[in-house]
C-alpha cells in the first residue's frame, strides 16, 4: 500500500479547523466548523434538513473543497495533495451515499467488488471475500443478483458492502437507515458498530434516526443552520 | 465459477449507434479523398513523365521525302532521343475529333506531323532544330507540349491540394465530432464517474475506460468506412478499365495498389487514435472540474 495509507495513531482520522463552504446559489451553508474525529471512534452527526449534513460528509469524503479552513485526514492536509494523492487517500475512506450511488448495469458482487477493481485486483483473489461480506449484509443468495431487481434495503446493503470491502479506516454514511425497515436500520448499526469494535475503523453517520442513537454509546455532533453545535472536541473521543 | 468482469462503461447506448454512423461516413469521404488525391498525384506523375520532352512539328510544305531529311537531321542532333514521322492512321486518329470517324476526305491537305522526344537534360533541341527547317526553307510549326502540360499540371497539384485539403478538413471533423460525443458519454455517465472517483479511481483509469471505448468504437466504425469506400473503389477500378487514351490519362485514376491499400488500412487507425486522444483530453479536462 502507499505511503499515505501510513499515519500516526496519534493523528485525528479528521480534523477540521475554521473550515467555511457556500454554494453560488443557497450562500453559506457551513460556517468555521470545527471538528476533531479521533481515530477508531464512532460517531453521529445529526440535524435537520438543509443543516449541511451532507455538504460536511462530502467535504470529509473529498466531494468538495472548503472555500476556507483546514481539513487534514490522518494527518494530511488535504489542499496541499495532488490528484493522484487524493485518489490513494479515497481509497482508505468508505463511502455509503444517501442514494446508494450503485452501478445499475452491474451485478451485486461487482458493485461490492468495485473499490477492489479499480486497484487492479483480479477477480480471482477477491470473490471469496466479496461473497463472505454480502452474506455478512444478509446477501448472500443475492450474490449475482442485477441491482434494479434488488428492493431498497437490498440496494442499502450492496452500498454499505461496497463502502466496507476495502477495510476502510474511515466509514462515512449518510442516512444508511432511510430506505430500510427499523429491524434493518437497527441490524446496520449493528453491523456498523462490529466493525469499529473488532477493526477499529472511524465511523461517522449522518442521520435522523434518534432512537438509534439514543441504544449506542457514540459521540453526537449537532448541526444546525451550518453551526456545529455540541462539538465538544475532547468529549468525542472515546 | 469463473466470473467474466461487465464493462464499467455500460455497453450499448443508442448515441454511440448514431456515432458509430458519423464516424463510418467521415472515414469512408476521408478515405475517398485520399484515395482521389492519390490518384490524380500518380496520374500527374505519370503523364507528365510522358509529356515531358515531347516535341511536336507540324510541316505544311514539305513532301514525305523531304520529312524523311528532316527527321534524319533531328535524329543526329544530340539534343533529341528520337524522332519520327506520324502515320497517315496515326493522323486521321489525332484529328478524328475535329473531322469525325471514317477517315479524311479525298483531296484534303493533311500536314505531315514529326513526334520528337527530347533529351531534356541535354537543354532545349528547338533553336538546332528551327535551324534544320529554316535551312530547308520549310513552313513548319514546332510545339512544345510541356509548355501546356505545365498547365495542365498546375491544375493537376491544384486538385491533389485540394484533396489533401478534404482529408484534413474531415479527419478535424471527425476528432471534433468525437470530443464532443465523448463530453455528452461522459455527462450522461457522470454518475459513474463519480462512484468511480470517490471509490479511488485516478483521473488516469477513468480516462483510460473511455480511451477505449471509444478507440473501439471508431476502429471498427472507421473498418466499415474504408470497406465502404474499398468497395466504391473497387466499382470505380472496374468500370473505368475501359477507358482508354487522353481521358483515362487526365481524369483521376482509382487504383488498387500498395500505396491505396494503406490509405484504406491507415483510415481506421488514425480514427481510432484520433478518438483515444479525443476521449482522454475531454475525460481528464471534465475530470479537472471534480476534487
Amino acid at each position: 500500500m502507499s505511503t499515505y495509507r501510513h499515519s500516526f495513531l496519534d493523528e485525528p482520522a479528521v480534523r477540521m479547523e475554521n473550515v467555511r463552504l457556500s454554494y453560488e446559489r443557497t450562500g453559506e451553508i457551513l460556517s468555521a466548523i470545527d471538528l476533531i474525529l479521533k481515530q477508531g471512534s464512532f460517531t453521529f452527526l445529526t440535524g435537520p434538513s438543509g443543516a449541511g449534513k451532507s455538504s460536511l460528509l462530502k467535504l470529509i469524503y473529498l466531494a468538495l473543497r472548503q472555500d476556507s479552513g483546514l481539513i487534514r485526514l490522518f494527518g494530511q492536509q488535504t489542499t496541499d495533495m495532488t490528484r493522484k494523492q487524493l485518489a490513494l487517500l479515497r481509497q482508505r475512506i468508505g463511502v455509503v451515499f444517501q442514494d446508494f450511488r450503485l452501478l445499475t448495469h452491474l451485478s451485486a458482487f461487482e458493485n461490492v467488488a468495485l473499490p477492489l477493481r479499480i486497484q487492479g485486483r483480479k477477480v480471482e483473489s477477491y470473490r471469496a471475500e466479496v461473497e463472505d461480506l454480502l452474506r455478512w449484509v444478509g446477501l448472500g443468495e443475492r450474490v449475482d443478483a442485477a441491482i434494479p431487481s434488488l428492493s431498497g434495503g437490498e440496494q442499502q446493503r450492496v452500498a454499505i458492502a461496497r463502502a466496507l470491502i476495502n477495510k476502510p479506516d474511515l466509514l462515512i454514511a449518510d442516512e444508511p437507515t432511510g430506505n430500510v425497515d427499523p429491524e434493518m436500520g437497527r441490524r446496520i448499526f449493528r453491523l456498523f458498530q462490529e466493525l469499529n469494535k473488532r477493526v477499529g475503523t472511524t465511523i461517522l453517520i449522518a442521520t435522523h434516526s434518534i432512537g438509534l442513537i439514543d441504544e449506542t454509546e457514540a459521540s453526537v455532533l449537532h448541526l444546525n443552520h451550518g453551526l456545529l453545535v455540541k462539538s465538544d472536541l475532547e468529549g468525542l473521543y472515546r | 465459477m469463473s466470473r467474466r468482469e461487465t464493462p464499467l462503461l455500460p455497453v450499448t447506448e443508442a448515441r454511440e449507434s448514431a456515432l458509430f454512423f458519423v464516424i463510418s461516413a467521415l472515414c469512408f469521404l476521408a478515405a475517398l479523398a485520399a484515395l482521389t488525391g492519390h490518384g490524380t498525384y500518380k496520374a500527374a506523375t505519370a503523364w507528365r513523365a510522358q509529356i515531358d520532352g515531347d516535341l511536336t512539328i507540324v510541316l505544311r510544305s514539305a513532301d514525305l521525302a523531304m520529312a524523311t531529311q528532316v527527321t534524319e537531321a533531328f535524329n543526329q542532333l544530340s539534343t533529341v532521343i528520337d524522332s519520327d514521322i506520324l502515320s497517315r492512321e496515326e493522323v486521321e486518329r489525332l484529328i478524328e475529333p475535329s473531322l469525325g470517324a471514317g477517315g479524311i476526305p479525298e483531296g484534303l491537305p493533311v500536314p505531315i506531323i514529326i513526334t520528337v522526344q527530347a533529351d531534356t537534360l541535354a537543354g532545349s533541341p528547338i533553336p538546332a532544330m528551327r535551324e534544320i527547317i529554316e535551312s530547308r526553307n520549310l513552313d513548319a510549326d514546332i510545339a512544345n507540349n510541356a509548355e501546356y502540360a505545365e498547365t495542365v499540371g498546375r491544375s493537376l497539384a491544384l486538385l491533389r491540394h485540394v484533396a489533401i485539403a478534404i482529408v484534413l478538413l474531415l479527419s478535424s471533423t471527425a476528432i471534433a465530432v468525437i470530443a464532443s460525443a465523448t463530453n455528452a458519454a461522459l455527462l450522461a455517465r457522470r454518475e459513474i464517474v463519480e462512484v468511480l472517483h470517490l471509490s479511488g479511481a485516478a483521473d488516469r483509469y477513468i480516462a483510460k475506460l473511455f480511451a477505449r471505448r471509444f478507440w473501439l468504437l471508431a476502429l471498427k466504425a472507421g473498418l466499415a468506412g474504408s470497406l465502404a469506400a474499398l468497395m466504391v473503389t473497387a466499382l470505380l477500378v472496374f468500370s473505368g478499365s475501359s477507358a482508354e487514351g487522353v481521358e483515362a490519362q487526365l481524369l483521376p485514376r482509382l487504383t488498387l495498389g500498395f500505396w491505396d491499400v494503406a490509405i484504406l488500412l491507415a483510415c481506421p487507425v488514425v480514427a481510432g487514435l484520433a478518438a483515444r486522444l479525443a476521449a482522454r483530453l475531454t475525460v481528464m479536462s471534465s475530470l479537472k472540474e471534480m476534487l
